[in-house]
């Protein structure tokens, strides 16, 4: 016999701070990123987000390895290893690939699993979850684009001949080159995807539709702006995943003729399709969730 | 709103275009475990989904914990917890992890979120699984995580929308028991069912619902007293039951026997005067407890709520 006893712990009232509808954000921001990343789900939800990001960043050394072996950054600039510019071509493969898994997971099984009736039974409101989400998107995605950036930048600096303090200040414009590009890329795919994961219920569908608008759509596209009716170099603008690499040539070296910009557009053109795809996404998103809520 | 009230509701309708799904209702939902029940269809998730703010009624409108949940949603949603009768619950995530994210959502912060999250988890009886994924959980285990994110942050008012629903008889009653310890816990409750017997064995209260309308709101014990009457007499029963008719009661006659009613403690005296009236002999008479399935089906003039 023993004079220990098992005691109920009952129900313990909380009388602590609430952080309210802040607080609710934040929640879904942070459950966002770890829901893309894979983090406290099962391993097979890890493989395939961090070997993308793995694939990113060797990458970015394998450029500069190369530059490296060169030995004069100035050579082999301009022998054509990439820099800047030409590692988003590289890498915006990626990025498109990540897009395509990231934007239907982080929608579609809140949706389809019923978790939205939990989300809006607390005090969140349909803005601060798609705004949540979309923060949460916004940040992993343009952490695929910008970290092999950053890395590729502090790399050239070091193997460069004038110094790293000289290289970084010769080189101040990347500092605002690299996020608008990055902009055009995650707004551009980031609208389309997030788009269709709102209207689709299955992220196996969702994805593929995501790279079909994009792939075969933007030869289709092309081969429509080629024709000879008028108009017809209108449709240019409709090869969506053209328009990004149009604003990237117009601040970087230019390095492929999109039929967009041999149709006359410039990245002024492409900025305000890629600003009219995300205005037109985010009011059907938000529209779609009102009708959920 | 009176302070004994969690919800108050005034003239309130509800329609989705053609169909009403709630028509005029009044009434009042005292603090303690009360049972919202009616058929499928009655209206009661819309119901819930008012009183959530999730819905906004055609006409009339409600209090709910002192505020309006049309026009302060957030600050009403803040003091509730909600369990829908659907599946809510991600595969993706571990039961403690899913648990201690809804707390978040409610403005807990994230260790004190953690911890609830445990404590809560050990309370629905699930301390030892939570850290499974909630894709490999049983119908019954899915129900108690779902009945904890509802709790986890100490809401001042819990809607529970069919708990039981798909559970086996063993899972109902395990749920039946935690709903009635959470009103010893001192925690509002509405439990909406379709099954009158679970409310019967939970609440204190119910609201009974009918197609949009309210049929009648009141204290279960109330109800539990207009039970029927069996009677059984050595000679006249048809007599009997045609006096007792004469006054208005239900009589169902089987030979010597008959069931009077239901009606409350005044039709005992009834029977015995129409008995001796009757100059019929009694044998026995037994009051039986009336079922909220009995009361359910009764018109709202007889049973006097």
């Amino acid at each position: 016999m023993t004079d220990q006893v098992i005691y109920d712990r009952g129900y313990r009232t909380y009388e602590g701070e609430r952080t309210g509808p802040s607080g609710a954000r934040k929640a879904v921001y942070k459950d966002g990123i770890r829901r893309i990343l894979g983090l406290g789900r099962k391993a097979r939800d890890k493989v395939y987000p961090w070997l993308m990001i793995a694939i990113a960043l060797a990458m970015a050394a394998i450029v500069i390895g190369i530059h490296w072996l060169i030995g004069d950054l100035a050579e082999s600039l301009s022998e054509g290893v990439p820099s800047y510019g030409e590692l988003f071509d590289l890498y915006s493969w990626i990025g498109l690939l990540f897009i395509a898994f990231a934007g239907p997971w982080l929608l579609i099984p809140d949706r389809t699993r019923g978790v939205l009736s939990v989300y809006f039974s607390r005090p969140l409101t349909v803005d601060g979850y798609l705004v949540a989400k979309v923060g949460a998107f916004a940040t992993v995605v343009g952490a695929i684009y910008l970290v092999p950036q950053i890395v590729l930048h502090i790399g050239l600096g070091l193997i460069s001949d004038d110094g790293f303090l000289t290289y970084m200040g010769d080189n101040l414009d990347v500092l605002w080159k690299v996020p608008v590009t990055t902009l055009a890329f995650v707004g551009m795919h980031g609208a389309l995807a997030l788009l269709l994961s709102a209207v689709i219920a299955r992220p196996g569908i969702a994805s593929a539709a995501f790279l079909g608008v994009l792939i075969p759509g933007r030869f289709i596209a092309t081969q429509i702006s080629e024709a000879s009716f008028a108009g017809a170099r209108w449709t240019s603008l409709l090869a969506f995943d053209h328009l990004p690499r149009v604003i990237r040539d117009a601040l970087f070296r230019d390095t492929v003729t999109y039929p967009a910009e041999a149709a006359g557009f410039g990245g002024w053109s492409a900025a305000a399709v890629i600003g009219a795809a995300v205005v037109i996404s985010a009011v059907l998103v938000r529209a779609r969730y009102r009708r959920l809520a | 709103m009176g302070q004994d009230n969690v919800v108050e509701i005034a003239g309130l309708t509800h329609d989705y275009g053609e169909v009403v799904a709630l028509r005029d209702l009044t009434l009042q939902v005292p603090r303690g475990v009360t049972g919202l029940v009616g058929a499928n269809g009655a209206g009661k998730t819309t119901m819930l989904r008012l009183i959530l703010g999730l819905l906004h009624p055609t006409a009339g409108g409600m209090s709910v914990m002192g505020h309006d949940p049309q026009t302060e949603p957030l600050e009403v949603r803040a003091r509730l917890g909600y369990m829908p009768e659907g599946n809510c619950l991600p595969r993706d995530q571990t039961a403690a992890d899913f648990v201690a994210y809804t707390a978040q959502l409610a403005g807990i912060p994230h260790r004190e979120a953690r911890r609830r999250s445990s404590e809560t988890l050990y309370l629905v009886g699930l301390e030892e699984e939570r850290f499974r994924f909630l894709g490999d959980f049983s119908t019954g285990m899915q129900q108690r995580v779902k009945l904890a994110q509802a709790i986890v942050h100490d809401p001042d008012l819990l809607l529970l929308d069919e708990p039981a629903s798909g559970l086996d008889p063993a899972g109902r009653t395990q749920m039946l028991q935690l709903i009635r310890r959470l009103g010893e816990f001192d925690i509002n409750v509405i439990v909406s069912s379709h099954v009158l017997t679970d409310i019967e064995d939970t609440c204190s209260w119910v609201v009974m619902l009918d197609a949009g309308n309210l049929l009648r709101s009141g204290p279960i014990q109330g109800f539990e007293q207009l039970g029927t009457v069996q009677v059984e007499v050595v000679t006249e029963a048809p007599q009997v039951a045609e006096r007792l008719t004469r006054r208005g009661l239900k009589v169902a006659v089987d030979g010597h026997r008959l069931v009077v009613g239901p009606g409350d403690q005044t039709l005992e005296r009834a029977i015995l005067e129409e008995i001796a009236a009757a100059d019929a002999g009694l044998v026995r008479m037994i009051r039986g407890s009336a079922s909220l399935e009995d009361l359910f089906l009764l018109p709202a003039e007889e049973v006097g709520l």
